[in-house]
This record gives C-alpha cells, sequence and structure tokens, in this order.
C-alpha cells in the first residue's frame, strides 16, 4: 500500500464541492464511510477517495469503531490556536499599558 | 474572526527611548519578562514567566530574532507550550513610526501556525461562497 503520509494542500482538499459537502455533514456528526456514502451518487470507492484527501489535508480524522470506520471532522488544533490567541490578545494590552506606565514615570523623574 | 492580534499605542517619547524599551534585555523585564534577549538577527532566546495551565504553557517562550532595524523594526519568533511539546508557533513583529514628537507602536502577534484547521471551522461556519474562499486564500497564502 502506498503511504498518504505528506500532507495535502488544504485548498485542493477544498476545491472539490463533493468534500466539502463530506465536511459539510461531518460538521453535524461523525459518520461512518457507509453512512456518508449514502449521501451521495458515487460509488463507495470514489467517496473512500474524497475521505483519504480530507484525511491527508488534515480536516478528517478516521477512527475505527467495532467494525465500521468512522470519519469524525478535526477542529482540535483550532480550539488550540484560538485559545492562544485569545490568550495573548490579553497578555500584550496588559504589557503595553505596563510599558506605557514604566515609560511616563521615567520622564516625571526627570 | 480573529487570525491574529494588532495593537497600536502611541508613546510620548522618541522612538529612539521606545526602541530602548524592547531591545535592552534589563528594560524589557521591567515591563515584559524576564529574558536574555540581544538586538543580533538569529539570536536565540527566552522569555520566562508564570505558567498558565489554562492554556497549556508552561511559562517559557522560545524566540529567535528575525529583523532588527534600529529604531523602526523588530520581529522575532515566539513559540511556546508544555513539557516540551510546542504548540504555539507565531511571530511578534514590532514597529515604530515617529509622530507629533513621539511614536506611535504597532504590536503585531500573527503567523499562528494550526491554520489549515481554522479553515475547516472557518468554512463549517459561513459556507462555501467562491469569494470568501479565494479572499481567504489570499490571507492564508500572504
Amino acid at each position: 500500500m502506498k503511504t498518504q503520509q505528506e500532507s495535502l494542500d488544504p485548498f485542493y482538499a477544498l476545491a472539490d464541492p463533493s468534500r466539502r459537502y463530506i465536511l459539510q455533514l461531518l460538521s453535524k456528526d461523525s459518520l461512518s464511510i457507509n453512512a456518508l456514502a449514502e449521501n451521495f451518487e458515487m460509488s463507495r470507492p470514489a467517496v473512500s477517495k474524497h475521505i483519504k484527501i480530507l484525511n491527508s489535508a488534515g480536516f478528517i480524522s478516521i477512527e475505527d469503531i467495532g467494525r465500521e470506520r468512522y470519519c469524525v471532522l478535526n477542529q482540535e488544533g483550532f480550539a488550540e490556536v484560538q485559545e492562544w490567541i485569545n490568550f495573548f490578545d490579553a497578555f500584550w494590552k496588559k504589557k503595553l499599558r505596563k510599558l506605557e506606565k514604566l515609560l511616563n514615570e521615567k520622564t516625571k523623574k526627570k | 474572526m480573529q487570525r491574529d492580534i494588532r495593537h497600536q499605542w502611541f508613546f510620548n517619547h522618541s522612538p529612539e527611548t521606545v526602541w530602548k524599551y524592547l531591545t535592552d534585555p534589563d528594560l524589557i523585564a521591567q515591563w515584559l519578562m524576564e529574558n536574555d534577549f540581544k538586538p543580533v538577527v538569529g539570536h536565540k532566546f527566552q522569555f520566562i514567566t508564570k505558567p498558565k495551565v489554562k492554556v497549556k504553557f508552561d511559562g517559557v517562550v522560545y524566540c529567535e530574532v528575525l529583523e532588527v532595524k534600529p529604531y523602526t523594526k523588530l520581529s522575532y519568533s515566539w513559540k511556546g507550550g508544555s513539557k516540551g511539546q510546542i504548540t504555539l508557533d507565531s511571530i511578534v513583529i514590532w514597529t515604530l513610526t515617529a509622530r507629533d514628537g513621539g511614536t506611535d507602536l504597532v504590536l503585531e502577534h500573527k503567523g499562528f501556525k494550526g491554520m489549515k484547521n481554522y479553515l475547516a471551522y472557518f468554512f463549517m461556519n459561513i459556507g462555501w461562497k467562491a469569494k470568501v474562499m479565494k479572499r481567504f486564500s489570499l490571507l492564508i497564502g500572504s
């Protein structure tokens, strides 16, 4: 089997309407590959191919639950980055206020 | 939706004075964090502060000086995380502009890695309009 380890360009992955539809479906709930395939006219292997592309672009992960393979939307990375941004936004505001105070005190002394 | 951080402040001080507070390790420590900064491109340094468990931050920011233009521009990489695992990978840019006898200081904290997952979330929330996608691809590509 060929490995598909290298990550794909997310825009390539998003360029296809079927793949965007898959992401939309997964945004509501995790679904098995079979359940996903029911939403499409195309063959199951064709759906699998789209899933593979979404997986290597990092949008979804695939988990084996029982006999079924489930597709799950990846939002963890998003939440993590957003937390950092919120944290540092407040952090810098506080620090800049401190710098301003420090500079003003310095000129008063002179 | 927020992608990066930008703050602009006006200081009643010359760019030379503000620059000192951005580049002298002792002065930086007085308002920002303990550090071993040097205004030399390629210099690797750290900021040390209290850990913040909530965001999985062990209190050490790993940095490398990327650009030094005296009294005008300073930038460094800004990485951090917990237990040696880097979850924060970003860039801090300071820009100084003289104005009305003082200094406009702009801080940009950006380039947060993990944008791929942003894309998923972003499109999930706004739908699939080609126009928005084009605009966003330009943003991401920049």
